[in-house]
C-alpha cells in the first residue's frame, strides 16, 4: 500500500507523476466496524434460521404449493388487480372533480378524500361488511314513486364484495391525490395553448393533460400496486380466503402457525419482488432528464445549421 | 364563416383582485392591419392580448373580435357568457403565439400542427398531415415533422407554434412577446416568419420589444403604460416622433 501522507513528502512523492496519481477515498474506522458488525449479525441470523427446528422448513416446502394456498394467492392477485383498476378509475373521476371550478363539486371530492384517507382501511373494511346494520335494504328506484326494487344488503355484502368495495373506495382516495398531483405538474401554458386552439375540456384532458401527467402518475401508481398487494391481507378479517386467510385456515387445523405464516410471507415477498422490477424500471424511465422525450422519438440529425432562416 | 379580422375594444376594464391592470382600453384594429403593442412590463399589454383570445375575461367594456361580441352575447341589460362550445368556436378564429411556445411535448412537430384541425375541427387526418407539412415548410421547417419539441431549438419551437396556430386558419394572429424567450441569435428566424405572414394580409397584433420589427413591419403602434393606451398612431411616426412625454421617455430607454 502506498502511503502518501504529509510525512513522506520527500521520498515517495516522486514515484508517479502527480497529475496521474489515483485519488483514494477516505475510509473511516466506522466503515470497517460497520462491515464487521453487519456480517456477524447476518451470519448469526442465518445460522439461527437454519438450525432452529421450530421453523419447520419441511412444512414450509410442503405447503408452499398447496392447492388452497395457491387458490388464496390467486384471490389476492384478483383483489389487487380489481381494486387497483376500479380504484384508479374512481380516483381519476375524483381528481377531475377536485380540480373542477364548480365549488360544490370540488368540495365533495375533497370531503371524500379526507374521509377515506383519514380513517384506517381495516376499519373501513369492517364497516362495509356490516353496512347492512345501517341500511338493511337497498332500494334502487325513482324517488317519490313506487317504481324500483329492494335488495337485501346482507346478501349483497358478501365478504368478497365488502372486501372489493372497501379496498376500492380506499384506494380511490389515494389515487385521486396521485392523479391530481400529476395534473398539477402540467404547466399552465399547456392548458392555455389547448384553450387558444379551441379544444373542448374533454379533448384537452385526454390529449394534453393526461399524457403529460403520466410520467408522475405511473411510478406512484406502481408503488400503490405493491402496497395494495400486501394490503389485501387485511381482508382476512372478513373471512375472505385470500392468501393470508388460506394460511390461517390451515394452521388452525394443524397448529403449524409459524411455517404457514412463512409460506404466506414468502409468497408476498416473491410477488412484491416481481412487481418491484417493472416498478423500478418505470421509475428510472420517468425520472430521467430526457423523460420529456417520448420513447418513440427519433435521434436528432441536424440537416441544416441552426438559425439559417436568419 | 365570414372573413372579418377586425378587433374593436371600447372602455375595457380588467382587474386581478385589487390591482386594475386595464383601466380604459380603446382599440380599433382593421382587417389586415399589423399592430404592435409596446410598453413597460406590467403595463397591461399582455393582458389585453389574452383578453382578445379569451384566456382572460374582461370585467367591463365592449370587445368585438371578428365583428362579433367575444365570449359574451349582449342583451338589453347585460353581457351573458357564451357556452364553452361557442367560445371555443370563436377562439379557433384567433390564433395565439406564446412567449414560452407552449408546444405539446407529447406530440411531434407535425402532430402539434395537426392538433387543431384534427382534435378540434375533426378534420381528416391524412389531409391535415399534408397541410401541416406545407405549413411546416412555410415556416422553414420542412422535414422536421417527426421531431419532438424537446429536440428543437427555441426558434424552431416558436416557428412550429406559429404553424400550429396557422393550421386553424384564423383571421387574426396574436403574438405575446414571441421572441423574448429566445437566444438573440434565433430571434431573426422567428421575425422572418412573422414578416412573411404580414405580407399575406393576416391581421396581426404583436406585443413585442423588437422596435426594429415594429418599424419595419407594423402599420400601427400602440404604446401602453399603467393600464392605459398612452399613444397610438402610425408605427414609424410614433417611433421617430413620439408626442407624449411618457412615450418619449420609454423609447429613449429602449432604442
Amino acid at each position: 500500500m502506498v502511503t502518501a501522507t504529509n510525512k513522506g513528502k520527500e521520498a515517495t512523492m516522486s514515484s508517479i507523476e502527480a497529475a496521474l496519481k489515483p485519488r483514494i477515498r477516505l475510509r473511516t474506522p466506522w466503515e470497517y466496524t460497520g462491515w464487521v458488525l453487519s456480517i456477524l449479525a447476518g451470519i448469526g441470523i442465518l445460522v439461527s434460521v437454519l438450525t432452529n427446528p421450530n421453523f419447520k422448513w419441511a412444512v414450509v416446502a410442503q405447503y408452499f404449493t398447496h392447492e388452497s394456498i395457491l387458490r388464496g394467492l390467486m384471490l389476492t392477485i384478483f383483489l389487487t388487480l380489481a381494486s387497483m383498476t376500479l380504484g384508479t378509475l374512481l380516483g381519476l373521476g375524483l381528481a377531475i372533480m377536485r380540480s373542477s371550478h364548480v365549488k360544490p363539486i370540488s368540495i365533495a371530492a375533497n370531503i371524500y378524500i379526507t374521509l377515506f384517507r383519514g380513517t384506517p382501511v381495516l376499519v373501513q373494511l369492517i364497516f362495509w361488511f356490516n353496512i347492512s346494520a345501517l341500511y338493511p335494504n337497498l332500494t334502487i328506484g325513482i324517488p317519490f314513486t313506487n317504481i324500483g326494487t329492494a335488495i337485501d344488503m346482507n346478501a349483497l355484502m358478501a365478504p368478497i364484495t365488502a372486501a372489493l368495495v372497501g379496498l376500492t373506495l380506499n384506494e380511490a382516495a389515494y389515487m385521486a391525490e396521485i392523479i391530481r398531483g400529476g395534473f398539477s405538474s402540467v404547466g399552465k401554458g399547456q392548458i392555455e395553448a389547448a384553450d387558444s386552439l379551441g379544444m373542448s375540456a374533454g379533448t384537452r384532458m385526454r390529449k394534453v393533460i393526461i399524457p403529460q401527467a403520466m410520467p408522475s402518475i405511473i411510478p406512484a401508481t406502481g408503488n400503490q400496486v405493491i402496497g395494495m398487494f400486501k394490503g389485501t391481507s387485511l381482508v382476512s378479517v372478513l373471512g375472505v380466503a385470500e392468501l393470508l386467510q388460506s394460511a390461517q385456515l390451515i394452521y388452525a387445523r394443524t397448529y403449524e402457525t409459524i411455517p404457514l405464516l412463512l409460506v404466506a410471507s414468502l409468497w408476498y415477498l416473491v410477488m412484491t419482488l416481481l412487481l418491484s422490477y417493472p416498478q423500478s424500471k418505470l421509475e428510472q424511465k420517468y425520472s430521467r432528464a430526457t423523460s420529456r422525450l417520448p420513447r418513440k422519438a427519433k435521434k436528432v440529425v441536424l440537416t441544416e445549421p441552426e438559425g439559417t432562416l436568419r | 364563416m365570414s372573413k372579418d379580422g377586425t378587433i374593436l375594444a371600447q372602455k375595457i376594464r380588467k382587474s386581478f383582485g385589487p390591482k386594475t391592470v386595464l383601466k380604459d382600453i380603446n382599440l380599433d384594429i382593421a382587417s389586415g392591419e399589423i399592430c404592435c403593442i409596446i410598453g413597460p412590463s406590467g403595463s397591461g399589454k399582455s393582458t389585453i392580448l389574452r383578453c382578445i383570445n379569451g384566456l382572460e375575461t374582461v370585467d367591463s367594456g365592449v370587445l368585438k373580435v371578428n365583428g362579433e361580441d367575444f365570449g359574451y352575447y349582449e342583451t338589453a341589460h347585460a353581457y351573458h357568457a357564451h357556452s364553452p362550445k361557442k367560445l371555443a368556436e370563436q377562439r379557433t378564429r384567433v390564433g395565439m403565439v406564446f412567449q414560452s411556445f407552449n408546444l405539446f411535448p407529447n406530440m411531434t412537430a407535425l402532430e402539434n400542427v395537426m392538433s387543431g384541425p384534427v382534435l378540434v375541427k375533426g378534420a381528416n387526418k391524412k389531409e391535415s398531415a399534408k397541410r401541416a407539412q406545407e405549413l411546416l415548410a412555410s415556416v422553414g421547417l420542412a422535414g422536421f415533422g417527426d421531431y419532438y419539441p424537446a429536440q428543437l431549438s427555441g426558434g424552431q419551437q416558436q416557428r412550429v407554434a406559429i404553424a400550429r396556430s396557422l393550421a386553424m386558419d384564423p383571421e387574426i394572429m396574436l403574438f405575446d412577446e414571441p421572441t423574448s424567450a429566445l437566444d438573440p441569435e434565433k430571434v431573426g428566424e422567428v421575425l422572418a416568419v412573422m414578416k412573411d405572414l404580414a405580407k399575406k394580409g393576416m391581421t396581426m397584433v404583436v406585443v413585442t420589444h423588437e422596435m426594429g420589427f415594429a418599424r419595419e413591419v407594423a402599420d400601427s403602434l400602440i404604446f401602453m403604460d399603467d393600464g392605459y393606451v398612452v399613444e397610438r398612431g402610425d408605427a414609424r411616426e410614433v417611433l421617430s416622433n413620439p408626442q407624449e412625454a411618457r412615450t418619449q421617455a420609454f423609447l429613449q430607454q429602449v432604442l
